[in-house]
């Protein structure tokens, strides 16, 4: 079971996908990579609420998919149920993709840095790596190639929030300040949700900082549990907001009435 | 997890051949099989896992033992080295990989580079030609000649590795009259002329999917992943379940994979 917010009438696993719902955009066109239950829920959540018009490639094949639940694995072709086209990867997929026909990309790793930049690749060095991870499979070319990045995290830790990743298998806003721009790429990370809080990044410096708090977690525990700095807050941070009864409803009842989403909290 | 040709994996391990070179890009089970029978010195990939069902240790363990060298690229820089090999041009360029560390990984030998567009200034990277020996492909039909389909139309990254490999061998579903392709020509998915080899593999992408036909196999999966956490016990596993079974089908029935239906929501608009 995934842990209860205090004063909500919800879990983490339902606030964290609510939360990443909200901050989707009506005109969001967006696809879903591996274990990504919690944007896939988020996705049908917001195109049942405030964005209607909202594309969604499920496992980047199954074009506005609707499946009747979310299966074990969110690049398995049971999520392509309901789908008006199944896309050809290479032909149609990655030239939507690299064309700018999708704006919204959302990817987790092993280490997230304060730039957005993520790693799933190694751990350690890359040459005597002390874990071999999976790798970045389409990550270095879609944070390159779409402009709206939203991260997503169900270990808030200092292990995965790290000052620096060990290998960039995902580019955020690489060094920081102008280096995204400067390289040509559009756009950049615009939230980082945890499962203490929801980040967002500094204008300027393209530093992360907290949107934020979730019920019950203070600015302190999020400090503690993220390994790089984050600026004290000058007035008292928000929480993230709660979670309507529609919403509750539709994911519960209709999206993902099997809990999917729970495979991401181990 | 979708359509690896399973089938002519299993014999590649059977008949103990050692020191391949695979390129997969975007691989789990058959490259954790190949690890776990030591056939592989060297995989050339974007990622490896079993996906939902975790790490795929025996790839994990030999990266990290140093049995096994990765040559580590991404989904579309493969692709594209893959399209300059397909069509005997110099490089593909594309935007993938601009900024990230796996760039770096390959500053010595240059197959993939970041170069600058002389007219627009755009900054982009050179993908070079990946040349394959022999390609792998499962597919739904086939006549003796080797024409092939997949139905019911290509998802997969499938024709990239054959356009790219000197010859390509195939294994189906089903065997299939020239006239089944005369028919509807407008379905082929390979001609004769890009296929070397046929073999008639029925269920042989199995424990991996092969849409709509049917799903992947979430229960060999979970055992195989329970199994590849005891690394003592697993070789008995392994070879009881995987290498031992002295035919496909023989392999099929000791893992209870002959039930295999169409895919969920599929079933009707599939017939």
């Amino acid at each position: 079971m995934t842990a209860a917010v205090p004063g909500y009438e919800c879990t983490i696993d339902e606030l964290m996908v609510v939360a990443f719902s909200r901050a989707l955009l009506p005109d969001t066109r967006a696809f879903n990579g591996a274990v990504s239950f919690i944007p896939a829920c988020a996705f049908m959540l917001a195109r049942g609420t405030h964005a209607p018009n909202l594309v969604w490639s499920a496992g980047s094949i199954g074009i506005d998919a609707a499946p009747e639940e979310i299966p074990e694995s969110t690049l398995s072709d049971g999520i392509w149920q309901g789908a008006t086209m199944l896309a050809n990867s290479p032909f149609d997929f990655w030239a939507h993709a690299q064309g700018g026909r999708y704006n919204t990309f959302s990817f987790r790793g092993a280490q997230i840095d304060r730039h957005g930049n993520v790693n799933n690749t190694v751990i350690g060095a890359y040459d005597a790596p002390k874990v071999r991870l999976a790798g970045g499979g389409g990550m270095a070319d879609l944070s390159v190639m779409i402009p709206r990045i939203m991260l997503w995290s169900t270990t808030h830790t200092p292990r995965t929030f790290v000052r620096q990743v060990d290998f960039r298998s995902g580019f955020g806003y690489g060094d920081g300040g102008d280096d995204r721009e400067n390289r040509g790429m559009r756009g950049g990370p615009v939230v980082c949700i945890t499962n203490l809080c929801v980040f967002g990044f500094d204008p300027r410096t393209k530093h992360m900082k907290i949107n934020s708090l979730h019920p019950g977690v203070s600015f302190e525990a999020v400090s503690s549990a993220t390994g790089f700095d984050l600026a004290i807050p000058s007035s008292p941070l928000p929480n993230t907001p709660c979670p309507t009864s529609t919403e509750l409803r539709l994911l519960r009842e209709v999206i993902d009435p099997h809990g999917a989403r729970r495979r991401e909290f181990s | 997890m979708n359509s690896a040709p399973m089938a002519m994996v299993r014999e590649i391990i059977r008949q103990g051949k050692k020191d391949l070179t695979m390129v997969a890009l975007v691989a789990g089970l058959p490259i954790d099989w190949l690890a776990a029978a030591g056939s592989i010195k060297r995989v050339i990939t974007g990622l490896v896992s079993l996906e939902g069902f975790g790490l795929a240790q025996h790839f994990r363990r030999g990266v990290q033992d140093r049995k096994i060298v990765i040559e580590e690229y991404s989904e579309h820089l493969l692709i594209c080295r893959l399209q300059a090999q397909a069509h005997g041009l110099p490089f593909v360029p594309t935007r993938a990989g601009l900024g990230t560390d796996v760039l770096k990984l390959h500053r010595d030998t240059k197959t993939v580079r970041e170069e600058v567009d002389q007219s627009t200034g755009e900054h982009y990277v050179a993908c070079t030609r990946l040349p394959i020996e022999i390609a792998l492909v499962h597919c739904h039909e086939a006549d003796h000649a080797g024409n092939a389909r997949v139905n019911p139309k290509l998802i997969w990254m499938d024709n990239e590795l054959v356009n790219a490999a000197s010859s390509t061998v195939l294994s189906t579903e089903a065997i299939v009259e020239t006239s089944a392709f005369r028919a509807e020509p407008w379905r082929t998915t390979y001609p004769r002329f890009m296929t070397s080899t046929v073999v008639h593999a029925p269920f042989g992408a199995l424990p991996t999917s092969m849409f709509p036909s049917y799903s992947h196999n979430s229960r060999f999966y979970e055992r195989y992943v329970a199994a590849s956490s005891e690394s003592k016990s697993f070789q008995t596993f392994f070879e009881k379940y995987v290498v031992g079974p002295e035919s496909w089908e023989e392999f099929l029935e000791i893992n209870d994979l002959t039930k295999a239906g169409p895919t969920t929501g599929f079933e009707s608009k599939n017939k």
